[in-house]
């Protein structure tokens, strides 16, 4: 740490940059470098995710609406594993079974219930969906504080090599001072894709929930047209 | 996610060796390279001290004199010549005989011998600027040599001196006396031969350069004057003439190459600040300026001053004023003259370098001295 600004060879590649600097500023570097790479992964998870959740919502949407019998659908996805919407219309579809198949008495009992239990598939869908979303904004907001940190140390560092090395000429500062300031630039490399994935899969997030959700009312309401026709016989025959 | 943290950490992982390797260094700031340009500081005194040397000779680094041929035979010569005796002066070169119109006004003449009495002194102040071969210093180093020891001349300087002096500068080439008493004798006795005379004449003119020849001069005309006080016999004149010929230069043998540049070791000397200084600090010990004076601060003097080996003033202080107001001027240069007069002689002067301060001139600015 001492040898900084002080040898007369200075590197001023990236690496030399780096092997320059001291351990704190070292240790916010390849912290800020670990953020950069699970923001990176966060995207590519989030974006192949997204894109296949999408695609399935599509297609089961296709197959909802294509005037299959629901019983059927249901018996093809119920032992497949299933997400999305598939798996709202399972948990709906499963709840409906239980329910009816040991004869339900209240309608608004069993309607209650699918509802709940379609609730509970949305919002652990949604979740999935907005998962790690949380740590793309907190790289987001804290690695330029982190990168202004690592600058911080190495410019005051440098500054006390400088003082002790007595002299002050531009060739002695300036090493130090690039040292720092490439914290803060690799700080903010991490920053800047954080907050522009963050910003576009929270808002991609809130599509494909409203998709789910605008399904689960959808479906609700097939669901409730479909216990009245069943439960209006059996009461009009007792 | 484990996956695609994968891709993540190779795309860093490519994207990090692309910066090492392509943004490996930024390119240095081409700065100019503007060659140095080297600054000698030379001193002006190289060109004002320069000296004077054989002008035929090539240039050489070291001055050196054109080389000697005869043995040493003084031991501690000091200055190169082919003398016998080692003496400062310059050796001087030959003149040729010159014809001389014998039809020259009488008239001169005459009053030659009517004012026989302050003759020798006035002749012999005449002869000195006319005949110096060399450089200025030489001369006034000669012309004290010759004003000290003179007992005749001591009542002479500061009345003469001031008058002789201009004539002589004026018409240098011109040097009446000496030819005069030549033409006194061919006047008075016809029967003296004609290139002798002439030969007479010109050693006479070169007496006047060395000391040695100068006192048997100054011997010479001692003899002359109470001659002219008993009895001017003019035939006695040749006999008593010293028919030697005049020759400078020292008895030191030099065998260096002959070089552009000066031979005289006394030629080069100056006085150095702190002796200025001190020569000035005498002067203003003794320069008491009335504070407060109007216009004061804008007087600046001007003292030039004529010195003999003693640190005495020959003559009188030449003191200019200039700038401030008349009264103010008057004030202060009557204050130096006072303080010039009552501070000498000098003292702490180097005689070794009397040929510096033998004319000095010095600056006072009064309004520091307030």
């Amino acid at each position: 740490m001492e040898q900084v600004g002080l040898d007369a060879a200075h590197s001023v590649t990236l690496w030399g940059l780096f092997m320059q600097a001291g351990f704190v500023v070292k240790l916010v570097m390849l912290g800020l470098i670990a953020a950069s790479v699970w923001t990176w992964g966060i995207v590519v998870d989030k974006t192949v995710s997204y894109g296949k959740a999408r695609r399935q919502l599509d297609s089961f949407e296709q197959v909802f609406w294509s005037g299959q019998s629901l019983e059927e659908l249901y018996r093809t996805l119920s032992d497949r594993q299933t997400s999305g919407m598939s798996a709202i219309f399972v948990a709906a579809m499963r709840e409906w079974k239980k329910s009816f198949e040991r004869g339900a008495r209240s309608p608004i009992g069993l309607q209650m219930r699918i509802d709940r239990a379609m609730d509970v598939t949305l919002s652990r869908e949604s979740e999935t969906l907005e998962a790690r979303l949380g740590s793309l904004a907190t790289i987001g907001s804290a690695a330029p504080f982190v990168g202004l940190f690592g600058t911080v140390v190495g410019i005051m560092t440098s500054f006390q090599a400088i003082a002790g090395s007595k002299q002050t000429s531009l060739a002695v500062v300036a090493p130090g001072i690039a040292e720092a300031l490439l914290a803060t630039a690799i700080g903010l490399l991490a920053a800047i894709p954080a907050v522009i994935a963050y910003n576009k899969f929270s808002a991609d997030a809130g599509k494909l929930t409203a998709r789910m959700e605008g399904f689960a009312d959808e479906f609700s309401a097939i669901l409730s047209r479909q216990i009245d026709e069943k439960l209006q016989p059996r009461a009009a025959a007792q | 996610m484990k996956g695609s943290l994968a891709t993540s950490s190779a795309l860093h992982a490519l994207v990090l060796t692309w910066a090492l390797v392509s943004l490996g260094s930024p390119e240095s700031f081409d700065v100019a390279d503007v060659e140095a340009l080297p600054v000698d500081i030379v001193s002006i005194e190289e060109l004002t001290q320069i000296q004077q040397g054989d002008k035929k000779a090539e240039l050489k680094e070291k001055a050196a004199p054109v080389p000697t041929k005869k043995e040493t035979p003084v031991e501690n010569a000091e200055n190169a010549g082919d003398n016998d005796v080692d003496l400062k002066n310059l050796p001087t070169p030959e003149e040729k005989p010159r014809d001389i119109e014998t039809a020259a006004a009488p008239e001169k003449a005459e009053k030659v011998v009517q004012t026989s009495d302050s003759k020798p002194a006035e002749e012999v102040k005449q002869e000195e600027p006319a005949s110096e071969p060399s450089t200025e210093v030489a001369a006034v180093a000669e012309a004290k040599q010759e004003v000290k020891p003179d007992p005749k001349a001591e009542a002479t300087p500061s009345e003469e001196k001031p008058t002789a002096d201009p004539e002589a500068e004026a018409l240098p080439d011109k040097i009446p006396l000496p030819e005069m008493k030549p033409k006194l004798e061919t006047k008075k006795s016809e029967t003296a031969e004609k290139p002798a005379e002439k030969k007479v004449e010109t050693a006479k003119a070169e007496t006047a350069k060395t000391p040695d020849r100068k006192k048997d001069e100054k011997k010479k005309q001692e003899k002359a004057s109470s001659m002219n006080e008993t009895e001017f016999n003019s035939d006695e004149i040749s006999a008593l003439l010293n028919k030697e010929k005049a020759a400078g230069g020292g008895a030191k043998r030099s065998k260096e190459q002959a070089a552009l540049g000066g031979k005289k070791t006394t030629a080069g000397t100056k006085l150095t600040m702190s002796e200025m200084d001190a020569l000035r600090g005498q002067i203003q010990n003794n320069w008491s300026i009335i504070p407060g004076m109007a216009d004061a601060q804008d007087v600046r003097i001007k003292v030039t001053m004529q010195l003999d080996q003693n640190g005495d003033i020959i003559g009188e202080p030449e003191v200019t004023a200039e700038g401030g107001s008349e009264a103010a001027r008057r004030a202060l240069a009557g204050g130096a003259r006072r303080a010039i007069m009552k501070s000498r002689p000098f003292k702490g002067l180097p005689p070794e370098k009397y040929d510096a301060w033998s004319e000095v001139v010095v600056n006072f600015d009064p309004s520091q001295m307030m």
